[in-house]
């Protein structure tokens, strides 16, 4: 009996913490709009799957072509899925430990090269 | 009721239509037109600087390497010495032998129409934009340094070190080559470059050299000025006057 009693909390507990986990790295302001109950991205998984290809194209329309439009830019990834320190300004960088990138890159164990060169945290004075 | 059309209507009907969807049309131009950014540049545009050393002190040379370090953020690096210091723009003396003039130069990258960066790199990723800005697709760059080599002007620079806190608008990173970018991010704007701003007077300006009714176009064709290198036949958007 006992045995079922502490895998039943076990479970309770691992739940919980994945969930919290999960609504913590998303980013603030990810965080919020998702609480206002509207969507960011079309579809969940097409942006799981996809983003690489998505991130690629643009980096190219941009660079080479001059086009800067706000779709797919990883500046406005970084802008919605970075967390504030806690009583901070401040801003954890979005690919450290338990953040929103790492927290995938890290289960699938696929390096994320983009932030060896571009900046981790929005600019000082960004929303 | 049978519905006939006799010719007079079916051509007042037609013209009507016709320059309806025309004003439609140029609508829809226009509003392109607007949102440049929206669309790849094009060769229409050359983007050009002409620097006129008579009129540049060296506290502007110096105030204009001060705005491109705090728009990139270059310069701070702490672990690169000597040589391996990024320089995207330096001040240069230069010595008319015979006669013991003088002249400041501000010197950076300075986008040649037939970039020799271009041509040697390996994997494309030094690239000439269609309104001839020269760039490195640091996404590409694997860090060989021809090009630092076959550049004549030694614009270019190799990041030695692991960087944070890049500037949001300009990515850096160890193991790439970077140069001056004519701040492309600000030109796309329609700004002014950094370094160009940075100069109260007009002893620098920075235009479309294609656009005949520019600053830039018409003084080029009122004032003498010169290419650096003008031998090598590499047509650079930056010139100078007074040297």
């Amino acid at each position: 009996m006992n045995r079922w009693i502490i895998l039943f909390f076990s479970l309770i507990m691992t739940g919980a913490f994945a969930h919290g986990q999960k609504t913590h790295s998303l980013g603030d302001e990810a965080h919020s709009i998702k609480d206002s109950g509207k969507t960011y991205h079309e579809s969940i998984s097409v942006i799981r799957k996809m983003h690489p290809e998505f991130l690629n194209h643009k980096r190219d329309k941009t660079l080479r072509e001059g086009v800067r439009t706000e779709e797919y830019s990883l500046k406005g990834c970084v802008t919605c899925h970075a967390t504030k320190k806690d009583n901070s300004n401040d801003y954890h960088p979005v690919n450290s430990e338990g953040q929103f990138c790492s927290t995938c890159h890290k289960k699938v164990a696929t390096s994320v090269d983009c932030f060896s060169c571009h900046r981790t945290t929005p600019a000082q004075g960004a929303k | 009721m049978e519905k006939t059309i006799n010719r007079r209507d079916f051509i007042k009907t037609t013209t009507a239509t016709t320059a309806g969807v025309a004003t439609l049309a140029t609508g829809i131009t226009l509003t392109t037109f607007v949102n440049a950014n929206e669309n790849p540049v094009t060769n229409e545009k050359r983007w050009g600087m002409l620097i006129d050393t008579n009129r540049l002190t060296e506290t502007d040379i110096d105030g204009m390497v001060g705005a491109c370090q705090k728009e990139h953020g270059w310069g701070s690096d702490k672990l690169s010495t000597g040589d391996q210091k990024a320089s995207w723009i330096k001040k240069l003396k230069v010595k008319d032998t015979a006669t013991g003039r003088i002249s400041n130069l501000a010197l950076m990258c300075q986008h040649c129409e037939e970039p020799p960066c271009v041509d040697v790199c390996p994997t494309n990723a030094s690239m000439k934009r269609e309104d001839g800005i020269v760039l490195v697709d640091k996404h590409l760059c694997i860090g060989c340094r021809y090009c630092m080599m076959a550049c004549p002007y030694e614009a270019r620079s190799f990041v030695h070190e692991e960087l944070t806190d890049q500037k949001e608008h300009m990515p850096r990173g160890k193991g790439t080559v970077e140069s001056c970018t004519m701040c492309v991010h600000k030109v796309d704007k329609g700004e002014q470059p950094a370094c160009v701003a940075s100069v109260n007077s007009d002893a620098v300006i920075f235009g479309d050299l294609y656009d005949s009714s520019s600053k830039i176009n018409q003084t080029l064709k009122k004032v003498q000025s010169t290419q650096i290198r003008a031998d090598l036949n590499l047509n650079t958007a930056v010139r100078y006057s007074g040297i």
